[in-house]
């Protein structure tokens, strides 16, 4: 009976040792468990921080600068000025075209002056075509609106007839060349009233009273009409596009392979000039 | 879900991202001209946007890139390692979507159909590569466990 009694006893005491120790492990199992999980949260959130961060320094850098993106200094605007100005200088200018009137080709650029491709082609492979075409009296280049990157028509209408006010006074492509050189970023609104009137006090010489009522006048809403009209008659669905042709004749389609680049325009004055 | 199955889910989910991805690389490099569009073309008008591009790189190429890391992590041995590797990818290509969507509408104001295919693709794969990671090792879980155990000694089997 003593050795049974014995036996239960250590076989209590032996249960009762191992059931601790169960415990005992279930609990450092809980614990590594926990630590584990704990660890990869920790690993998780560092990832998504560092992605977080990524993402905002894209965000950043891809927005050009300021929320605006309007050039902010007044050293940078007189820089835009004394470009445009040396640029257009000497060139005659009518409404919206640049380039002796009686010039054998004429090539029609549709633009939206807040599309940055736009940009690209005025400040790339345009200033070439100025010196190397227009000046030389080849060319003339009649600038054609067609609204894309804008996001409100309202907007476009009355960007683009700020432009063409000025043209009236034979500074519209200062104005159209200003507005493209201090481009904000599309998309952010920038264009104001405050902003369309600043650049036309940084355009030289232009009446700002007789601009300002020349807008009002509503004199330009059919050229925007014809310019889409016309648009959409040659099928184009982008801004820039172009038409290059002997002057007086419907142009020709110029699909361009670059914007910075001249020699595809160049290539194209030429066979209209021989047609 | 087993570990395999959701191993297979995710593997086939980044294959479809994949050619997703090389289809836009391609119709990047196929030569369209950049324009700003009208409206209409989503997916021309994005893919020839000034955003297209991150520092000279299309983005397509980068989404591109990203899907073969993304498999080749899944391929990998499935360990603690190869797991966070899946989910690392997976954020980021989450993060680097969310960016490009946020440019198609409130930039481009268009939409690129096999963009937006491609950020849910990376979204469902980001959130089953977090559920993975979370939940741990394979043998860890289920009857393995049990083996396991046994295998550190267990006095109640010795005392059976």
């Amino acid at each position: 009976m003593s050795t049974v009694e014995g036996d239960e006893q250590d076989l209590t005491r032996k249960q009762r040792r191992e059931q601790a120790r169960e415990q005992r492990r279930a609990l450092e199992e809980a614990e590594a468990a926990s630590a584990q999980r704990r660890r990869r949260l920790i690993q998780l959130g560092s990832v998504i921080g560092v992605v977080i961060v990524i993402v905002i320094v894209i965000v950043a850098a891809t927005s050009g600068g300021g929320s605006s993106g309007v050039p902010k200094t007044k050293h940078e605007k007189n820089e835009n000025v004394a470009a445009v100005t040396s640029l257009l200088a000497g060139i005659p200018q009518t409404a919206m075209t640049l380039g002796n009137p009686s010039a054998p080709v004429t090539m029609q650029y549709f633009g939206d002056l807040e599309c940055p491709v736009c940009k690209e082609f005025t400040l790339g492979a345009l200033p070439k075509l100025i010196q190397n075409e227009v000046r030389a009296g080849k060319l003339k280049i009649e600038y054609r609106n067609l609204e894309t990157a804008t996001r409100e028509p309202e907007t476009f209408r009355t960007q683009q007839i700020a432009a063409m006010a000025a043209g009236k006074q034979r500074k519209g492509w200062d104005y159209m060349e200003l507005f493209y050189h201090e481009q904000g970023a599309e998309g952010t609104g920038y264009v104001t009233e405050k902003y369309l009137q600043e650049l036309a006090q940084q355009v030289p010489g232009l009446n700002l009273a007789t601009w300002t009522s020349d807008r009002a006048s509503g004199q330009f809403t059919n050229v925007l009409t014809a310019d889409a009209q016309a648009a959409n008659n040659a099928g184009f669905n982008g801004t820039p596009s172009f038409l290059i042709g002997k002057s007086g004749q419907a142009g020709q389609k110029y699909e361009y392979s670059s914007l910075t680049d001249p020699a595809g325009f160049e290539a194209a004055i030429a066979s209209a000039l021989k047609a | 879900m087993s570990p395999r199955a959701l191993r297979i889910s995710m593997l086939v989910l980044a294959t479809i991202g994949l050619a997703d991805a090389a289809y836009l690389t391609y119709i990047h490099y196929s030569g369209i001209k950049p324009f700003c569009g009208t409206n209409g073309g989503g997916c021309e008008i994005v893919q020839t946007s000034v955003y297209s591009e991150l520092a000279g790189v299309p983005v397509a190429l980068i989404g591109l890139i990203g899907y073969v890391v993304i498999v080749g992590s899944l391929l990998a041995p499935d360990t603690e390692t190869t797991r966070f590797a899946t989910v690392a990818f997976t954020v980021v290509g989450f993060g680097f979507s969310a960016y490009l969507t946020y440019r198609e509408l409130f930039s481009i104001h268009h939409i690129c159909e096999y963009c937006v295919g491609s950020a849910v693709i990376v979204t469902i794969l980001m959130c089953l590569a977090v559920w993975r990671f979370l939940r741990g090792a394979p043998s860890a879980r289920g009857p393995t466990s049990d083996v396991a155990t046994d295998a550190a000694g267990n006095p109640l089997g010795a005392a059976r």
